[in-house]
């Protein structure tokens, strides 16, 4: 459970995100919707703590994400919006480092990484180097890493970005896994089909606010649009911003 | 998967603070990544091995060559010509230690020219005639002074001369009831300060300058590539979203290049005192011992400096804002290591101990004396190695506030 109260974040003199709330439930996938630019990745890096809000309140299950940022990453799992890889560096020792870090070790660890290259399956390359992976194989270490610790909540990045259509496919089943699981899910992308595939709830966020919030049929009822690209174009402002367009 | 996540146990108040154990045991774990990394890196390798594989190299090079040339000006042949007309002189110069007479090339003059021989002793016929008559007899030394290399036995045939004609000079003198001294007014001793180990410390006054290019090559790769690298990789985003402290992170990238240029200056200096062993130190009037005692203490004065090398790199490689300006600003870091034993070839630095505080002059001063056969008191040695440590600790500090800068994080 993620709570994200009111929360400004300024770089210089723009205001990248403006005050900012929403909640993404357990045993949910919480999508953040918004055009590039709109303060989707700065929300998302306030809220795994990498950055630091000016203003407002993230609660992570019960932890004050600004006041215990060691604390709420423990209970968060993350895909941020770039993710290097080790190139000399096999996926298992990947796995491992990070389950490490985590506090985890010994069979405990193997039998966790074992696990999650059969969620992912990608057994086939566990134990290979990773210099010379394809896209979908590096987005699929990328998240077995992030989940290695076995979080209650996974914030990815705009997962499927650059992602071919089988790649993509299997990103959104982990998703759907992990929800079934009873986590929080919250993912960002700016693909209207993806959210309106996967999401429960939807957070449109635009100029650094939020510009509407809701089930796919709530925001199809607040905008007046039953074609939901409609809906999100008109939900965003992104029809008044381009007038020429 | 596990089925459920693990449910949310209540908890609020302060911040917890993770325990000394799990941040050690979290930084051993940094550590052990990044050097297994860097074993899979030949760049890491290269400037891990570079030192010990290529300076045992240089020094045996360099000192057979220099044991050659001792060798040759040892064992002097003078090529005369004109032999019998001063047969007292060649047989006072056949008895001298070392040095052989034989024929002149047919063209003296030529021959030094040529650099076919480095000296020729002419005698002239009235050499004898002149002698007898106690008149300033003869003797043409040719030799070419622009050959560098000739000038050792120049200088000797020229010395073996002087002495030759001193000592007749004196001899005359005693057959007229006159004392010698009264035609040496003046009388030079030349007193030699340094001890035969000093003099082979000068010789090896490249070992020093070695061990500190060890030193700062061995764990600069790591360094550099553990955070520009990582950064650049995109790998440090994610890196920096597990739950460790940015103290405990920069700690073990940290120790993880001090261990990689300690491991360099270990092999560095394990590999040239083994070589040394074949190097012909005797031809070169050295008496030269590098016992277990010496090399210990070498270690022990250049070790420290490894943690703060490791710590400036890391601070510059986090503050480079890529890869290929960090290792621009290492270039010119490394000059600065070698500057000290390149001045004190053209200036000798004697040692005072405020010198003792200051990075790379102390470790310098320390080292040097050791090859000397001199062994520093306890007190430089605490004081280079305290002031090394603690500028690391200092470096590690401004490193780990860099990694809490968000435009650092994400390369600004």
């Amino acid at each position: 459970m993620i709570t994200v109260d009111c929360v400004h974040k300024r770089f210089g003199t723009v205001h990248a995100v403006n005050g900012v709330s929403f909640t993404a439930g357990n045993g949910q996938v919480t999508g953040l919707l918004g055009p590039n630019g709109a303060g989707k990745t700065t929300t998302l890096r306030m809220l795994y703590t990498l950055m630091r809000p000016d203003h407002g309140r993230i609660q992570v299950d019960d932890v004050d994400a600004v006041a215990d940022p060691q604390g709420a990453q423990a209970r968060l799992g993350v895909l941020p919006d770039g993710f290097g890889l080790y190139p000399r560096l096999t996926a298992r020792e990947h796995i491992r480092y990070y389950g490490e870090l985590h506090g985890l070790s010994g069979r405990a660890l193997d039998a966790r990484a074992d696990e999650l290259f059969d969620l992912l399956d990608m057994q086939g390359i566990a134990d290979r180097r990773t210099a010379g992976f394809s896209h979908g194989e590096r987005t699929k270490v990328a998240i077995a890493r992030a989940l290695v610790h076995d979080p209650a909540n996974v914030l990815f990045d705009e997962p499927t970005n650059g992602l071919d259509v089988m790649s993509t496919r299997a990103v959104r089943e982990i998703i759907r896994r992990l929800r079934d699981q009873g986590r929080c899910v919250l993912f960002s992308s700016h693909v209207m089909q993806e959210v309106s595939a996967l999401c429960d709830s939807i957070v449109v966020i635009a100029s650094g606010r939020v510009a509407a919030k809701g089930t796919l049929d709530d925001l199809r009822r607040l905008s007046g649009q039953s074609n939901l690209e409609d809906a999100f174009v008109t939900l965003a402002g992104l029809n008044r911003e381009r007038p020429t367009a | 998967m596990t089925g459920t996540p693990p449910p949310a146990e209540p908890r609020r108040g302060p911040r917890r603070q993770p325990s000394l154990s799990s941040r050690l045991r979290q930084t051993l774990v940094i550590v052990r990544k990044e050097l297994r990394d860097a074993f899979r890196d030949r760049r890491a390798l290269f400037s891990i091995f570079f030192g010990a594989i290529f300076f045992p190299i240089v020094i045996t090079v360099m000192m057979n060559r220099v044991a050659d040339r001792a060798r040759d000006a040892e064992h002097l042949t003078i090529p005369v010509a004109g032999a019998e007309n001063a047969p007292a002189l060649i047989e006072w110069l056949e008895g001298q230690d070392g040095v052989s007479i034989a024929e002149a090339p047919a063209n003296p003059e030529a021959a030094v020219e040529d650099k076919s021989v480095d000296v020729v002793l002419i005698i002239p016929k009235n050499f004898g005639e002149r002698f007898s008559a106690s008149r300033a007899a003869q003797v043409r030394i040719v030799s070419d002074s622009s050959n560098s290399t000739a000038q050792p036995a120049a200088q000797r045939v020229r010395q073996l001369i002087a002495v030759y004609s001193a000592q007749i000079a004196s001899l005359r003198l005693i057959a007229r009831g006159v004392s010698p001294s009264i035609g040496n007014p003046l009388q030079v001793l030349e007193i030699e300060v340094s001890s035969a180990q000093q003099r082979a410390a000068a010789v090896l006054s490249f070992i020093p300058l070695m061990l500190m290019i060890a030193a700062f090559t061995g764990g600069m790769q790591i360094a550099t590539d553990s955070t520009a690298g990582e950064r650049e990789r995109g790998s440090l985003e994610p890196l920096l979203v597990n739950p460790v402290a940015r103290g405990v992170l920069v700690s073990g990238k940290w120790l993880a290049a001090a261990c990689a240029a300690m491991l360099s200056v270990g092999l560095t200096a394990a590999l040239s005192v083994a070589q040394l062993r074949f190097v012909p130190l005797q031809d070169l009037g050295i008496r030269f011992s590098l016992g277990p005692h010496e090399v210990l203490g070498m270690l022990a004065a250049i070790l420290p400096l490894c943690p703060l090398t490791a710590a400036v790199q890391a601070y510059i490689g986090t503050y480079a804002r890529s890869f290929k300006e960090a290792q621009s600003y290492m270039g010119v870091l490394i000059s600065v290591m070698m500057l000290p034993a390149l001045l004190s070839s053209l200036y000798p630095i004697a040692d005072r101990v405020w010198m003792y505080p200051i990075p790379v002059i102390g470790q310098y001063l320390l080292l040097t004396a050791f090859l000397g056969g001199r062994g520093p008191g306890i007190l430089p040695f605490a004081l280079s190695a305290g002031a090394a440590l603690l500028l690391a600790i200092v470096f590690v500090k401004i490193t780990t506030r860099l990694f809490r800068n968000e435009r650092i994080i994400f390369a600004r």
